[in-house]
């Protein structure tokens, strides 16, 4: 029994006779259970495992506080009406805030924050960890910590931009047929059943093995860009021009020259395997925002607000723009949120897989995968990209909870 | 006849708090009530009175998201605030049962009905599951449900409403409570179905010598049941009397209000002569995509600054008449003329100056006003669509709106319509469709959300923008109190036809279709002794669904 | 009885329909290479004549439609033709793999599905409760983290630190049943915890729309204690809702499975997918894909009838 066994039980049981004592209820179930937990523990693992329980919760308590700090942080600089919604926001979301701001801050500063360069070889293989390097070095000799901070911008970045293509094309697809309905609704429904009956890792890994190869070139990813754009603005077309022949003409004059100017500038930002990836999560993304926006404003559509609108003779442009959109911001933010943690594993799982994103450019899922076997030799460097995923998608979780909760609470009223 | 003057119930200082926006707040503040063996309460107030609440909280029970906070409860002896929830459940289903408002919603689907009926009598291990089912075929036999043999062994999806809400009074009487506690428990019929079960649940209650708590918010309806009348507003008692009293002879001015709708009339107009009807329905038949037909061979005119009333049941086809005529769904056969010109009949293919002409004000302003638009834009829009108005004019065009439909401009501009009252809200509707600047409207149900007070203000206002403005009205309804209070004309419709139509006053005097007559005379009155005479004058079988199914709409033969 | 049968048969008949669909997406994709499969085999360095060769050996002279139809035919009595790499078999590389992926996904949903449809339960009976909120914590991390992460923190821990399970889940003939379950332990633990997680919170919901009906409250008015509420009113209504969130979950699990394979070196379907992948062997692609999608199709299928079999509206008609 050493001094630190001793204190640890010591403070625990203090803690739940005081929280007995002082009548807190939840508190004292919930630190007395800790306290048998740890008993339980204690025989089974020894000391180290107490220090590990004494670490988990050092750190659990540190990431609370964080969180508490942030929250009034932000409370204090923020609008009236925003910071009476974020006193009741949760800890938990909170706490995802805070590590969503941080990541924007290491992925938009990356090249002042990181130490060395994304894909400078400064080490031999393997290097421990030292002065220069905090993390120690990868399988090629470059600095870990360096190419985690590069990390964040590229693949939070590709992941961000599918999700943004997805939704684009999704919801203004689930908009337009909510407010057409009739086979042009059916026929949209039917594709993104047959879409989404392919689980959605294998239809990547299908696609991937036919782009990824000799076709990942400037002229194939213009190609499928110009085509996306295209189709995405031939959705907004429809819902504008109506059956008016002219504004057909315009509107298809200014979409041809909007998506070649559009794939240009993603060619400028992702070289070409990078805008394959980005298009393959699009398609395979899309039918599920489609989906999802298509039930959401299927609700908006049946109200009788919409169909005084229609008897007015208002145009669908107007309907998706004016009526059903303010009544559909809240539930598509939150799913927003959601499919991004979706596309963001998938982007990642496939670099996992030595299919995402090419070498030498930092990426979090291939680090893992090249570093895998220091894990056998009980070194968890490897696991830090992996836990850096992982924080990223539940810190988006925690908010999209909390805004669920909140759009479902208002609905219960 | 002679009841015992023991209390069951006594219910002193009752508060309920609820739980909304993060905090507790008073919804029950402070309610007495004092019930005794065999007598039947009627506890009556509109939206939001809290009735409910109390019928939840005589048996002990509070609902999800709301507490009690203080008072006492007491249960023939048995205090209820401070019982263990062991002794309030065994209170519940054996000596206090509860009839809900729906009950399509409130039986289990996946159980047979007498299943369900048999569950507390065998809980409770009063009897035998063969000796209960016996006795719940002698209820349903008592309660008058057709096939009492077999109706039990059906699931609730397989019977209709009335049925199914008699079949849930059985069930409330299958332990022979002490008392029921009935929450609006015909709200959700039509009239005509409403009458057969409200004969059923007075007799049973009689038979028993229940007590019984009934609550709604008609005044009629609870005339026929309760012996002693308790009204309510927003938590707190306005007045309680015996039934008699109350209705002879009301202290309060809330009460009165009640009946408001009851007391407005007006003056009938008669058709311009040998003008073009604004509005002519010609033989129309029409049909949802795949469905059978809902409307069939329906011809009615609308004249200039008149009202005209469609009244009929639910299924009826009142609502998809109005559709019709909107353009929303295009008929199989026939056509709609709009001052002898004929309607394009898809909406789609109307002209903006067609579309303007027919405007129309929806039953719930909760949906027919988008809540996340400002009232400016919600009246503003129209005006700037068909008139093209912009900026000052715009501004000024609104406002002159809401002066019309008595708001204070440069209190609603710039609100939402979440935060505005139901009847406010209403007229916002109003409002919105007057923008067109219109000759038609069609009103569907525009009172049958809003409490009666709220409702008699629509009605005067309609009314008088009538007057001013020329208008025609369709007014979809399926209460005869608001036809009389605002029609010219009346349709009646029954099953997607036209059975009568005619000027108010013929359509009110007999002699009558045997639908229209089925119908006023299903409609329960402010007298207690309504239901009584009427049971007496048709006889307990020519009532109801049971009658309704003998007439043939077809029928042109006028009884008398 | 005929409606339910006719909405199964219509069902049904759906689904083989989107599989149709399916195959000829899987099969057509490939055809929008440059060149075609033998110019990808034989790579640029090819003359005309062995290309020419490859084709007629191949079949490729045919019309495409017609080798979808004789690719299909195949299929059925699984046969996916012959690899373009190694020039086995496709149905031996697979085949045996296919069952070792069976295997686990078996292992890991017969401990995955009884525990979260019971924690779920529970959870939902708890709601609002610290435990409640523990719990929804747990899973949302559990969910948000890749399966790779969860497979090397357990190799981490049971395997390198603790010694307790292999961190390799090799396979061989003639292991015991208890061997084989002691080996493919961590892959299976890995899935069970991220399935688990998404069956728990959908359980939750379901139950807890479940519980906010009126006939809910009825029964509770009627006096019936707590557990026959619940076995007796929510639990026949609550069967469709948890079929179908246990048929979506077996589905996460397909992809699952492919992540969970590449980590432990599991010699499953997945892993044959993700080095033919990288090889550009089309004919193994294209047949795991087919297997993926197929089974994903047959578990929502499967959802779909269990829903409409345990629906009382459905089964008993007016």
């Amino acid at each position: 029994m050493s001094y630190f066994v001793f204190g640890f039980y010591a403070l625990l049981l203090t803690a739940s006779c005081l929280a007995a004592y002082f009548d807190k209820r939840t508190w004292f179930l919930t630190i007395f259970a800790f306290t048998l937990v740890s008993f339980v523990l204690g025989i089974v693992g020894g000391t180290s495992t107490l220090q590990t329980v004494t670490l988990l919760a050092g750190l659990l308590a540190l990431a609370a506080m964080v969180s508490y700090a942030f929250r009034e942080f932000l409370v204090a600089i923020a609008s009236n009406n925003m910071a009476k919604e974020l006193r009741t926001a949760p800890l938990t979301a909170a706490f995802g805030l805070f590590v969503i701001f941080t990541y924007a801050v290491a992925g938009i500063f990356a090249p002042w924050i990181a130490p060395h360069g994304e894909a400078e070889v400064i080490s031999t293989a393997f290097a421990p960890p030292d002065d220069s390097m905090l993390l120690g070095a990868d399988q090629l000799g470059r600095d870990i910590f360096s190419r985690i901070i590069y990390g964040t911008r590229n693949t939070v970045s590709l992941a961000l931009s599918g999700t943004l293509m997805a939704f684009i094309l999704g919801a203004l697809a689930g908009l337009l047929a909510a407010t057409t309905g009739g086979w042009f609704d059916q026929v949209l429904g039917r594709v993104s059943d047959v879409i989404m009956s392919i689980p959605s890792l294998i239809f990547a890994l299908l696609m991937l093995s036919i782009f990824g190869g000799a076709l990942a070139t400037d002229t194939t990813s213009f190609a499928l860009l110009f085509v996306f754009a295209m189709v995405t603005g031939l959705l907004v077309v429809i819902a504008r021009a109506e059956s008016n022949i002219m504004s057909w003409v315009i509107g298809l004059a200014v979409l041809v020259a909007a998506a070649a100017g559009f794939s240009t500038g993603m060619l400028i930002l992702f070289n070409p395997s990078e805008v394959i990836l980005i298009m393959v999560v699009g398609v395979i993304y899309a039918p599920r925002v489609f989906r999802l926006t298509r039930a959401v404003a299927g609700n908006v559509v049946v109200m009788d607000y919409i169909e005084a609108a229609k008897l007015r003779g208002e145009g669908k442009w107007y309907l998706i723009r004016r009526e059903i959109l303010p009544n559909s911001t809240a539930p598509l933010v939150a799913e927003f949120g959601l499919e991004f943690c979706f596309v963001f594993l998938l982007v990642a799982g496939l670099s996992f897989l030595g299919l995402g994103i090419q070498p030498p450019t930092a990426d979090w899922g291939s680090m893992v995968r090249e570093n895998a076997t220091l894990i056998s030799f009980g070194d968890i460097t490897p696991l830090i990209p992996a836990a850096a995923i992982a924080l990223l998608t539940v810190a988006v979780n925690f908010v999209v909870d909390w805004m669920l909760h909140r759009s479902s609470g208002l609905k219960e009223q | 006849m002679v009841k015992s003057k023991d209390v069951l119930l006594e219910i002193r200082d009752l508060q309920i708090q609820g739980y909304s926006d993060e905090q507790w707040v008073d919804i029950i503040k402070g309610v007495d009530l004092t019930l005794h063996r065999g007598e039947v309460l009627g506890l009556i107030g509109e939206s939001g009175a809290g009735k409910s609440t109390i019928g939840a909280a005589a048996m002990g029970y509070a609902r999800d998201g709301t507490r009690i906070s203080g008072g006492s409860i007491e249960f023939d002896g048995m205090e209820l605030t401070t019982a263990t929830e062991a002794e309030r459940r065994s209170l519940r289903g054996s000596r206090i049962a509860y009839v809900a408002q729906s009950a399509a919603a409130s039986f289990n689907p996946a159980h047979k009905i007498i299943d369900q009926h048999t569950e507390a009598p065998l809980q409770y291990r009063l009897k035998k599951r063969l000796e209960a089912q016996e006795d719940a075929i002698e209820l349903y036999n008592r309660l008058r449900l057709p096939n009492p043999e077999e109706i039990g062994f059906r699931y609730p999806h397989q019977v209709s409403g009335g049925q199914l809400q008699r079949a849930m009074t059985a069930m409330a009487m299958s332990c022979r409570p002490d008392l029921i506690i009935f929450d609006e428990p015909t709200t959700a019929l039509d009239v005509t179905t409403q009458i057969e079960v409200l004969a059923a649940i007075r007799d049973i209650v009689d038979q028993f010598n229940t007590a019984a708590i009934y609550i709604t918010h008609d005044l009629a309806v609870v005339a026929q049941m309760a012996d002693t009348i308790k009204v309510l507003l927003k938590g707190e008692e306005v007045e309680e009397a015996p039934t008699k009293e109350m209705l002879d002879n009301p202290k309060e001015d809330y009460t009165k209000s009640l009946w408001a709708v009851r007391s407005l009339k007006r003056e009938q107009k008669s058709r311009p002569e040998g003008a073009t009807p604004l509005i002519s329905v010609k033989n129309v038949d029409a049909a949802y995509t795949g469905g059978v037909k809902v409307l069939d061979d329906v011809s009615f005119d609308i004249y200039e600054g008149m009202t005209v009333a469609v009244v009929g049941e639910s299924g009826s086809g009142k609502s998809t008449t109005a559709r019709v005529i909107t353009g929303l769904l295009p008929p199989m056969e026939g056509e709609v003329l709009f001052k002898g010109e004929p309607f394009p009949p898809d909406y789609h293919n109307r002209s903006r100056e067609q579309l303007r002409q027919c405007q129309m004000i929806y039953q719930m302003a909760d949906t027919a006003l988008n809540p996340k638009v400002k009232i400016a834009e919600i009246i503003g829009r129209p005006a700037q669509f068909y008139h093209g108005l912009k900026g000052g004019k715009l501004k000024n065009r609104v406002d002159e709106l809401l002066d019309l439909i008595e708001l204070e401009p440069s209190q609603y501009y710039n609100r939402y319509p979440p935060e505005l009252s139901g009847g406010q809200k209403q007229r916002i509707g109003i409002a919105r469709a007057l923008a067109a600047d219109p000759t038609f409207i069609i009103c569907d149900e525009v009172t049958s959300a809003l409490d009666q007070l709220v409702a008699e203000g629509i009605l005067k206002l309609l009314n008088r923008l009538q007057k001013e403005l020329n208008l025609a009205y369709m007014f979809i309804t399926h209460d005869l109190a608001t036809v009389r209070a605002i029609a010219d004309e009346v349709v009646v419709m029954q099953h997607g036809k036209v059975v009568e139509q005619g000027p108010k006053e013929e359509m009110f005097t007999p002699p009558h279709h045997p639908y229209t007559d089925l119908l006023l005379s299903s409609v329960p009155e402010m007298d207690p002794d309504w239901l009584t005479t009427l049971l007496e004058e048709r006889g307990v079988d020519n009532i109801g669904d049971a009658a309704s199914a003998r007439i043939d709409p077809e029928d042109s033969r006028i009884s008398k | 009885m005929g409606d339910i049968l006719g909405l199964i048969g219509k069902r049904l008949g759906l689904g083989l329909v989107i599989l149709l669909v399916i195959s000829a997406i899987i099969f057509f994709m490939v055809e929008l290479l440059p060149g075609d499969i033998a110019q990808a085999v034989l790579g640029q360095g090819a003359t005309d004549e062995n290309l020419a060769a490859l084709r007629r050996e191949m079949g490729l002279d045919k019309p495409a439609i017609v080798r979808y139809f004789e690719w299909l035919g195949g299929a059925v009595t699984f046969d996916f033709g012959n690899s373009i790499v190694t020039g086995e078999r496709v149905s031996v590389l697979i085949g045996e793999r296919f069952r070792n992926t069976l295997f686990l996904a078996t292992y890991a949903a017969a401990i995955a599905v009884p525990l979260a449809i019971i924690l779920g339960i529970v959870v939902a009976l708890l709601r609002n409760t610290v435990f409640d909120r523990v719990a929804n914590v747990l899973t949302l991390t559990s969910i948000s983290s890749p399966e790779f992460f969860l497979g090397y923190i357990l190799i981490l821990y049971f395997s390198v630190n603790w010694g307790m399970f292999p961190a390799i889940a090799s396979l061989s003939q003639n292991m015991s049943l208890w061997d084989l379950l002691h080996r493919t332990f961590l892959p299976a633990l890995t899935l069970v915890l991220v399935v688990t997680a998404h069956m728990m919170r959908m359980t939750r919901a379901a139950i807890i729309n479940l519980m906010a009906s009126p006939y809910i409250e009825m029964a509770r008015l009627k006096g019936t204690p707590p557990w026959k509420v619940i076995v007796r009113h929510a639990l026949p209504n609550a069967w469709a809702p948890i079929i179908n969130v246990v048929a979506l979950n077996l589905a996460y699990l397909i992809t699952g499975v492919v992540l969970v394979e590449v980590v432990f070196v599991y010699p499953g379907i997945g892993q044959a997918l993700v080095d033919n992948v990288s090889k550009r062997d089309f004919p193994v692609v294209q047949a795991a894909c087919l297997i993926f999608a197929a089974t994903f199709i047959l578990l929502n299928l499967a959802a779909d009838v269990g829903a409409i079999l345990t629906n009382p509206r459905l089964r008993h008609p007016k």
